[in-house]
């Protein structure tokens, strides 16, 4: 046997035609991630200081949405979306991540937010500040530093959930692998290449993200 | 010539089944400086907070100057700005320098000119002698520096009246004298004060009244001279010895190492 046959060969001469999947996956990924880090952030306020109904909505959004699997969340959109109006594959897909991210997320600023002492809003309003002021200009400022760990780590989770896209149709990376896999009968070559970009955005994504961790740290504090 | 700043009628709060305060009435003077002490759970805090709404009694009356405060009815923004609040905890905003600290409440509150607000915070700064730490940030200050930072912070928004909730009690000994000065100074100059605390020779020094409060009910109040040496309730007599015993006699604030 050579060093590498020829379908080894063609698997490596596809890696233009998965990078430019790359793209596709990083467009739905970002996308994705907007939509429900601002979705989540709200919901999670709502949940924290909203009053009954809001906080009420919060907590049943984030239950409900957490135990259904991304799966049926994407197809139940894209199924309503053919039986309803219809909703392109690649938004179903980028709305589907967002809601599903979302969920996850209101439990990681929700953690954030009552993770600062009571005392901090306290000494806001005793100074006059209305509950506005004081989560826009002293709780939120602390928390989101404190929520960037694990918000990245779920940003990535995210990133990586992209790849369910290919279930739709879309030709984003994992969708694009599994041609090239036919194509060349080689799967194990071709998934250990798309396995590595995953990789390598991944870890250029959390390193960037710790990155900015450090940047943004209160000098003298701990955590 | 004294004209009343505060006045609490009968003030009532409950906790669950608790009942905190069972009735409280209080009159504070213009430039009176009044030092509540008590036993611990007894409602000193919870008095303080109703004050500035910080917690919302079941019954009774808060007068701010001729203003009633009353939630709903009046502008509690309004309100609390003329009231300086300074926490046992300090709770300074952690993500924020000294400086910032004390400039926050004018910007945000007052809507005043940042520049104008950092010239304001770095006077108030001075005031309590941190000029120098104004670009620290708390977590880089000893605990009698951040008190004195939350001091500035409140009278950067020159309120009216200054409540202090046990102001050294989470401090090392060392470092309670620099913030006792400071609130001495403060009495000097004419500062009308309300303050929860066991330091004897501060409520010595500096107090114009002693209220003891016990179990949600004002026991005794009258001037320092006279409820520390010549109560007229036993009870009284007791927690005075007590407190005595455990904080030191009355002795001198400004004999302590102040300056750092």
């Amino acid at each position: 046997m050579g060093l590498m046959n020829s379908n080894a060969i063609k698997v490596f001469k596809s890696i233009p035609y998965l990078l430019e999947g790359v793209g596709i996956t990083l467009e739905i990924t970002v996308i994705a991630l907007a939509l429900g880090t601002v979705a989540g952030l709200l919901l999670a306020l709502c949940r924290v200081y909203g009053g009954t109904i809001l906080h009420t909505f919060a907590l049943f959004y984030s239950r409900i949405i957490r135990s259904l699997p991304l799966l049926v969340i994407l197809f139940m959109l894209y199924f309503l979306g053919s039986e309803v109006v219809n909703i392109p594959a690649f938004w179903a897909v980028v709305i589907g991540l967002a809601i599903h991210t979302s969920a996850y997320q209101i439990e990681i600023f929700r953690g954030a937010l009552q993770s600062i002492s009571k005392g901090q809003m306290e000494a806001a309003l005793a100074l006059g500040m209305s509950k506005y002021q004081s989560i826009f200009a002293v709780i939120l400022p602390q928390s989101l530093r404190r929520a960037i760990p694990y918000w990245a780590n779920e940003a990535s989770i995210v990133l990586k959930d992209s790849s369910m896209a290919y279930v739709l149709g879309i030709a984003e990376l994992m969708r694009r692998s599994e041609y090239v896999s036919a194509r060349t009968a080689q799967p194990m070559l071709t998934y250990i290449v798309s396995g590595l970009i995953y990789l390598i955005l991944t870890y250029a994504f959390t390193r960037s993200m710790s990155k900015i961790e450090v940047k943004v740290k209160i000098p003298g504090l701990e955590r | 010539m004294s004209k009343p700043i505060l006045r609490i009628n009968n003030l009532h709060k409950k906790f669950k089944d608790t009942e905190v305060l069972k009735g409280v009435s209080l009159t504070v003077d213009e430039g009176e400086v009044v030092v509540i002490i008590g036993p611990s759970g007894t409602g000193k805090s919870t008095l303080l907070r109703c004050i500035n709404r910080l917690i919302e009694p079941d019954a009774g009356e808060i007068y701010l100057g001729d203003e009633k405060i009353e939630p709903g009815v009046s502008n509690l923004s309004k309100v609390r700005q003329r009231i300086g609040m300074v926490f046992q905890d300090f709770n300074l905003f952690n993500h924020l320098t000294a400086l910032q600290n004390v400039a926050i409440g004018p910007i945000k509150v007052k809507k005043m000119d940042k520049k104008a607000a950092l010239k304001l915070a770095t006077q108030e700064l001075e005031r309590v002698g941190l000029a120098d730490k104004a670009n620290s940030y708390p977590a880089e200050l000893s605990g009698g520096q951040k008190q004195r930072v939350a001091i500035a912070r409140a009278l950067a928004m020159d309120p009216e009246i200054m409540l202090f909730d046990e102001p050294t009690s989470a401090l090392d000994p060392e470092l309670i004298g620099e913030v006792l000065e400071v609130m001495k100074k403060l009495a000097d100059a004419g500062m009308t004060m309300l303050v929860v605390s066991h330091e004897m020779g501060f409520a010595r020094e500096a107090a114009d009244r002693i209220v003891f409060l016990e179990d949600g009910v004002i026991v005794e109040m009258g001037p320092p001279e006279k409820i520390f040496n010549n109560p007229e309730k036993e009870r009284t007599r007791e927690f005075i010895s007590k407190i005595a015993r455990l904080h030191g006699k009355a002795q001198d604030v400004s004999g302590a190492d102040l300056h750092d």
